[in-house]
């Protein structure tokens, strides 16, 4: 079945402001939380998305510091400390904070905690820097991978 | 992090939240108008979308042929839900608008107006407040697959359209009757809608153009038109026939305009089903676990089973069951809870019937959580009920059941033998009907969206009702 051009152009304008990433993200917000009032607590969430967009601060989300120890122990069952690095480069694609082409580097050493926080923290950081800018797309990376400082 | 290996274990509380606030719909919306406008800035564009909260507004289309009632139907349906009623008269009237001068002018000259100025004066009207605010209903326009195509291109999508039919040689007399008030502009028929006031009766006017030929010749060009108008709203539309009372086309447009259309948000069912005993409830509860396999929760069942499992639940209910006095409510809820925690129910959904008896049930059903999110009522008037229990009859040796008069049994041999369960006696029945009915009103109250369904009748009809019910989403109440 041929595609319309109206259907293309549509999924290229979906792609070009990653719309789905952030109704995902409103989605799993709102029932997460579960407010009272649903259309109000959206309203919050797109001006906050809004001014971090225009000023480039960090924009508090899900994850902060304990959840990536708490991702770590959840992959690490057994407890020895490390973890495998199929699973590591699982958990940052889940993270969005790496795409399905790149190629990390397998150093041979399993990943202990801190090379896992510190490659996290590294990632955030560059979507950080690269979204301070005004003419940037990239509402999700920016609202959805910032760390709570 | 594996999500292939461990399933994922939504806590039941966030799928009855999205339920309740119609998250799905919301999104889904907001998806729509963005897909549509395509802005540039998509977030302000969202903040603005959610500020205005019309997702529920009317926005109906009402389509016909001439004498068949539109304009009254539009008027009436305006009045009724307080939105703006946009027609080719009021909106060439518009004083404000050059493109309405325009088109007047056009009008005036050959009678129509084109078919890309009518558009954009339709965008115009749209975009003002008060038709973002409470709605609108579109009388007779779009006629022709252009105006429909061309309205469809700048994002105006109705959620309701209603087309009234009725045979021409009916609309062709009917025709002939048309009065107008000239001061209301409302319209009157000589014969079905006579105005009550003398005095708008005096000064009614004939309209021009309603003689036979003109209303054939303009019968002719509907028909030519609208074969080609209804393929443009597919889901939405709905056939009236404007072949009888006025008041009833009316309520029929009015229950349609206010129903909601399915939608594909995913629904787990929690169907209560409540009612007198021999009502069906067990019979309509297995028919539904097995087509839609949800899991088929009886009370009942649940605690003969806990007994004859002997659990530690069951220790407990064992001395109720043998003194024959009823189970008390925390015991019993606490049975059930451990079955609805169960990992099958949450994830397929259930039905449960046999609970709650009384009012106080109900509200520790409800302080546990499991709210059901369609309650029936199966209604069976008392000999229905007498005719279906007290007929009942079990054969002690092969342990089938038969019914005299819906599964009477084959040989006199075999009805010789049959017996009956002493709880289907008479008295026992009559007992166990007061008993619901004393709670009934109370529940009634409790489950205000429940719906009532006749129960006697055969027991697939009843099912189709209650999957009807299942399936479409909640009537809103009127308020």
């Amino acid at each position: 079945m041929e595609t319309s051009s109206r259907e293309l152009q549509a999924a290229e304008y979906l792609e070009k402001h990653q719309i789905k990433e952030l109704v995902s993200y409103l989605t799993s917000a709102l029932l997460f939380f579960r407010p009272e009032k649903p259309k109000e607590y959206l309203i919050s969430l797109l001006e906050r998305l809004r001014i971090a967009k225009v000023t480039g601060v960090a924009f508090p989300f899900f994850m902060d510091n304990s959840n990536i120890v708490a991702m770590f122990e959840m992959m690490d069952s057994s407890g020895r400390g490390t973890i495998s690095f199929v699973q590591y480069k699982e958990a940052l694609k889940t993270l969005g904070l790496c795409t399905e082409d790149e190629d990390l580097q397998d150093d041979g050493h399993k990943i202990t905690l801190d090379k896992f926080k510190e490659e996290v923290n590294k990632r955030m950081k560059e979507i950080c820097e690269k979204t301070k800018g005004k003419d940037s797309e990239s509402y999700q990376t920016a609202a959805g991978l910032l760390l709570l400082r | 992090m594996d999500a292939a290996t461990a399933p994922h274990r939504i806590p039941p509380e966030m799928p009855q939240y999205g339920e309740e606030n119609h998250i799905f719909e919301l999104m889904q919306n907001m998806l729509e108008q963005l897909l549509i406008h395509q802005p540039e800035d998509p977030i302000p564009f969202m903040i603005q979308h959610l500020h205005r909260d019309n997702d529920n507004v009317p926005r109906i289309v009402i389509l016909g042929p001439p004498a068949s009632g539109k304009t009254t139907i539009a008027m009436w349906l305006c009045k009724h839900l307080n939105s703006s009623l946009l027609t080719l008269e009021n909106l060439i009237l518009n004083e404000f608008s050059y493109t309405a001068t325009e088109a007047r002018r056009l009008y005036l000259q050959r009678k129509t107006v084109p078919s890309a100025l009518l558009v954009q004066l339709i965008q115009e009207r749209l975009a003002e407040e008060d038709c973002i605010k409470q709605g609108w209903i579109l009388d007779g326009i779009p006629e022709t697959r252009e105006q429909a195509l061309r309205i469809q291109t700048l994002g105006i999508t109705p959620r309701h359209v209603i087309v009234l039919s009725a045979p021409d040689t009916v609309l062709i007399e009917r025709n002939l009757g048309k009065r107008i008030d000239p001061q209301t502009g409302e319209i009157y028929h000589t014969t079905f809608d006579w105005p009550p006031e003398s005095e708008i009766q005096n000064r009614l006017m004939v309209p021009e153009d309603i003689s036979e030929l003109e209303t054939a010749q303009k019968l002719l060009e509907y028909h030519r038109n609208i074969i080609r108008v209804i393929p443009s709203y597919p889901k939405i539309l709905k056939v009236i026939s404007a072949d009888q009372p006025c008041v009833d086309v009316f309520y029929q447009a009015l229950t349609y305009v206010q129903s909601n259309h399915r939608t594909n948000a995913p629904f787990t069912p929690r169907v209560l089903l409540l009612g007198p005993v021999g009502s069906g409830k067990s019979l309509q509860a297995a028919l539904l676990a097995q087509k839609y396999r949800l899991v088929n929760v009886c009370c009942g069942q649940l605690l003969k089973e806990a007994v004859a499992d002997r659990t530690t639940f069951g220790k407990l209910i064992q001395p109720f069951f043998e003194k024959e006095m009823a189970v008390p409510d925390s015991l019993l809820m606490k049975v059930l809870s451990q079955r609805l925690d169960q990992q099958d129910c949450i994830q397929k959904g259930w039905v449960l019937h046999g609970v709650p008896r009384d009012l106080d049930q109900a509200h520790l059903l409800n302080s546990l959580g499991y709210n059901p999110n369609r309650v029936f009522f199966l209604n069976v008037p008392f000999d229905s009920i007498m005719e279906r229990l007290t007929l009942r009859r079990i054969d002690p040796v092969t342990g089938e059941r038969y019914h005299l008069m819906y599964k009477p049994p084959p040989t006199m041999e075999i009805q010789a033998r049959l017996l009956q369960n002493p709880k289907d006696a008479e008295e026992q029945v009559k007992l166990k009907m007061d008993l619901f009915y004393r709670n009934s009103a109370d529940l009634e109250q409790l489950y205000g969206s429940a719906i009532t369904l006749n129960g006697d009748q055969d027991p697939y009809t009843v099912f189709e009702y209650i999957e009807s019910g299942i399936i479409n989403p909640l009537p809103k109440k009127i308020p």
